[in-house]
Formats: structure tokens, C-alpha cells, sequence
């Protein structure tokens, strides 16, 4: 028996692989992102002034880059989640497993409706 | 097989049904607790992060949104619903514990097995404090004086 060992830059050669770290770095990076509202929430408590220097701070090109970047691994970790479900199906309705596809249609549906949800609950809506 | 590795040899391990054996192993219950815990924020984050990212920090500056849609006193209005409330809480502590948890097993397959309990401590305690500090900023800030 030999000892199991990765080789390194395994994730590479395999655009599979590629998309799977994708995913693994956009968990964190969605981690990053929990951080940040809390500060966000810190900066809110402290008073206006604070809140919307905040604000400002995010708003600079450089800002919105990074910031663009990031959200990019967040889009990621979503879209490849909702395809995971698919596959994993945890929780199932029907007496046979649906297909991978139809579970994913079924959840971008959702997650429309989900945001939409979140705009008017959480925004006050358009 | 011996040498440095030889304990970290994932999905090499017989596991054997035997009652009389698996008697003498004690009980995982941490484990299968904190996946629970990283499944269900990951279903919150990929299901919510992404709007309020969109609204929070780009809507504004590419000019899709008033900037008044985002700014203090509307923040305000939404604190005064308990749902929404909840809602920042369970997106930052979801988030936060997807995160961390992924991070923490990303880094000891990369080979830092041997720092696991410094990892758990330093990314599962962010977690941990990141969700109590939600907890204050969205509930408990402003709640009667026995919940603070």
C-alpha cells in the first residue's frame, strides 16, 4: 500500500479540476464577502458619516475592481452549487431521482425568484 | 508506506461494519455537524449573496440605482423589520461558516495537516465571532436590556 499523494497543480490539467477550485475558492471568497457586510454593519452603527465613507471607499475604480473579481468567484460558487444539487440531490419529491438538468433549470428558477424576493424584502424593490 | 504520510492516507482506510468494533470508536458527531453546517451556508450564499452584492456595491456606482436605495437611512428602514434583520444575520453567519470550513479542509489537503488544530481554531473561531458580532449588529443592538 502507498501513500495517496496529490501531485501539485493537479487542479490544472483538467478543466473539470479548474472549475471545481473555482468553486472551492468562491466558498471562501463568499467568507470574505460575509466579512465584509458585517464591517459594513459596524461602519452602519457608527453613524452616517462613517456608513457613507464606506460606501465612498467601495465606490473608488480600484475598489470596484477587486470587488468585481471577487463577485466573479461568488457567480461561480453559485452557478456550480446549483449544478452540485443537481448530482447530490439531498432532498428528493419524486420516487425516482430527477436529471441533473432539469433539478438545475429548477433552481436558477429559484434563485430568480429568490432575488427578486430579496430586492423588495430587504431593498424596498425596484 | 512509512514516513511522513503515512497517517494521512484519506479513503485508504478499511471501514468495517462490526458492531464489537465499531463499538470501541467513538462517536463522530462533530464532524457530520459542521458539513450540515457548510451545506446550509452554501445553499444561503449561492441563493443570496449575489443580489445583495449587486445592489450593495455596484447598483450605485454604475448608475443603475439612486444612491439614496442604499444609503443610511435606508438601512434604517429595513432594521425596523425583524426579517430583514434576520436576513443580514443568516447571510453573514452562513457565509461565514461555508467559507472557513472550506478553507480549513482546502488548506490540510494541501498539505498542512500538521497545523489542523491551530486551522481549526483560527478559522473556525473568525466564524464563530463573525456570527456573534452579526448576532449583536442585527438583533441584540438595540434589544431590552436582558439581551444585551
Amino acid at each position: 500500500m502507498y501513500p495517496w499523494k496529490r501531485r501539485a497543480g493537479w487542479w490544472l490539467r483538467n478543466p473539470r479540476f479548474l472549475l471545481f477550485q473555482a468553486r472551492e475558492a468562491g466558498g471562501f471568497v463568499s467568507a470574505l464577502f460575509g466579512l465584509l457586510l458585517l464591517y459594513m454593519l459596524v461602519r452602519y452603527h457608527e453613524g452616517v458619516a462613517s456608513y457613507d465613507a464606506f460606501l465612498a471607499m467601495l465606490s473608488t475604480p480600484v475598489a470596484l475592481t477587486v470587488l468585481a473579481l471577487l463577485f466573479a468567484f461568488v457567480m461561480v460558487h453559485a452557478l456550480t452549487w446549483f449544478l452540485l444539487i443537481g448530482k447530490a440531490q439531498p432532498i428528493r419529491f419524486t420516487k425516482k431521482p430527477l436529471r441533473a438538468g432539469t433539478v438545475f433549470a429548477i433552481n436558477i428558477v429559484l434563485w430568480v425568484l429568490v432575488s427578486g424576493a430579496v430586492l423588495f424584502v430587504v431593498f424596498g424593490g425596484l | 508506506m512509512a514516513g511522513e504520510d503515512a497517517d494521512w492516507n484519506p479513503g485508504r482506510t478499511a471501514i468495517h461494519a462490526n458492531p464489537k468494533t465499531l463499538a470501541k470508536r467513538p462517536a463522530v458527531l462533530f464532524e457530520p455537524m459542521l458539513w450540515g453546517i457548510f451545506s446550509l451556508g452554501g445553499f444561503i450564499t449561492a441563493f443570496l449573496l449575489p443580489v445583495t452584492i449587486v445592489v450593495l456595491f455596484f447598483a450605485v456606482p454604475l448608475g443603475l440605482w439612486p444612491a439614496a436605495r442604499v444609503d443610511h437611512d435606508a438601512i434604517a428602514r429595513g432594521f425596523e423589520d425583524l426579517l430583514v434583520r434576520l436576513f443580514w444575520f443568516v447571510l453573514i453567519g452562513g457565509s461565514l461558516f461555508h467559507g472557513m470550513h472550506r478553507l480549513r479542509h482546502s488548506l490540510v489537503d494541501a498539505g498542512l495537516k500538521k497545523l489542523e488544530p491551530l486551522l481549526n481554531v483560527v478559522l473556525y473561531g473568525v466564524a464563530i465571532l463573525g456570527t456573534l458580532g452579526a448576532l449583536w449588529y442585527t438583533i441584540l443592538f438595540d434589544a431590552p436590556l436582558p439581551f444585551r
